[in-house]
């Protein structure tokens, strides 16, 4: 009973994890040599969306942004994803803690 | 080789800077020397664990790792915050009985969750650090210069080791009194800045909902984007574009640890 109990909720948590993946629009970013690549990613405001962020090396480095509270250590030739709540029109700095003087980035939510 | 050397400064310079407030806060508190050798003892078990979570999440590079890994970080910061605290207005409420030896059971009993709670602590705050440390520099030594990077790395240990020895031996210097209030504020503070990080990610991950966001933006007058901000921080839980949850968090933090000062001042 309580297996059964819980494949229902897991088949459930992954019926809605794939319906919010499905309606959700993804923006890439890569980061390699200390760059981001693109430095300014432009998104529409008040929506949902996913980043997929992928470390192209050479090195590991951490996305990281305060003022959206993401943190993100990738190791190199990693790709991971990170979805953002929707944001009110503006501009929202983000760094790589690993490489800071060159890897600075912006959203730019219209 | 610049970045290996400010990365694992600032790294270390963290776990250091914790390990050193502890280091003069036994000082002052704990004549036994018994409390620094679990500080030791926590420094090492936290190295250990820091070198077992790198290789753990390099030999598998999944998914599952990197979220495995965000867990155990915000389960650390909680830990490491609701310890720190909890050491601190303990020792506020029972500092002056165990000193006099009035009730020496109960000092002994202290004692030994004190040390224990020591020992924890120093363990997280190295084993957070040291993990992306290993990560960071395990990354960079793909690249192949590795007697640059080696120096780097050790030169950022060594400037941590030597920023966090000067800051406790300019602590130790004032007297006991005012060391003991001194330290255990910027215990309380960094506490309060490990919670606030450990609010960030939950509301980063939408396990909480920010309610306002931001409430304020002072970017203009201190930027958090930037080497020296995020250092500030790092340290102190400043926001320059908080979230109405996060500001929410930190009052009440702060409104519990007074009253729970206040009340064990008094008795
Ligand atoms: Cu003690």
């Amino acid at each position: 009973m309580k297996h059964a109990l819980h494949s229902v909720v897991f088949a459930l948590f992954l019926a809605s994890t794939a319906a919010l993946a499905d309606d959700m629009p993804t923006y890439k970013l890569t980061m390699k040599d200390g760059r981001f690549y693109p430095e300014t990613l432009e998104v529409p405001a008040l929506t949902r969306f996913r980043l997929e962020v992928k470390n192209e090396g050479p090195g590991a480095t951490e996305f990281e942004s305060l003022e959206l509270k993401k943190e993100l250590v990738l190791a190199p030739g990693v790709t991971r994803n990170l979805v953002f709540y929707p944001m009110k029109p503006g501009t929202y700095k983000f760094f790589d803690d690993f490489h800071p003087e060159t890897g600075q980035g912006r959203i730019v939510a219209k | 080789m610049g970045n290996a050397f400010f990365v694992v400064w600032r790294e270390s310079l963290e776990a250091f800077l914790i390990a050193g407030i502890l280091y003069a806060w036994l000082k002052a508190n704990d004549d036994s020397g018994q409390g620094r050798r679990a500080l030791f003892l926590g420094l090492a078990a936290g190295a250990g664990l820091a070198m077992l979570l790198g290789w753990a999440l390099l030999t598998v590079q999944d998914e599952l790792t990197g979220e495995a890994l965000d867990m155990f970080q915000t389960a650390t910061l909680f830990v490491a915050a609701g310890l720190i605290t909890q050491m601190v207005l303990w020792m506020h409420k029972h500092g002056r009985q165990m000193k006099a030896r009035l009730h020496a059971d109960l000092a002994a009993a202290a004692e030994k969750s004190g040390h224990l709670g020591v020992a924890v602590v120093a363990a997280l705050a190295v084993a957070r650090e040291g993990a992306e440390t290993v990560i960071f520099l395990y990354g960079m030594a793909q690249e192949g210069d590795l007697s640059a990077l080696l120096l780097g790395a050790l030169a950022g240990f060594a400037g941590a080791g030597a920023t966090a020895w000067l800051a406790a031996k300019s602590l130790a210097r004032l007297n006991i009194g005012l060391l003991l209030r001194l330290s255990s504020i910027l215990l309380l503070v960094l506490a309060s800045a490990l919670l606030i990080s450990a609010i960030d990610r939950l509301l980063g991950a939408g396990w909480l909902p920010p309610l306002l966001d931001p409430v304020w933006d002072s970017s203009a007058l201190l930027d958090d984007g930037t080497k020296a901000g995020k250092l500030i921080a790092d340290f102190s839980g400043y926001r320059a574009r908080p979230a109405l949850t996060s500001l929410l968090a930190w009052a009440t933090y702060w409104g519990v640890v007074i009253f729970a000062w206040r009340r064990s001042g008094r008795g």
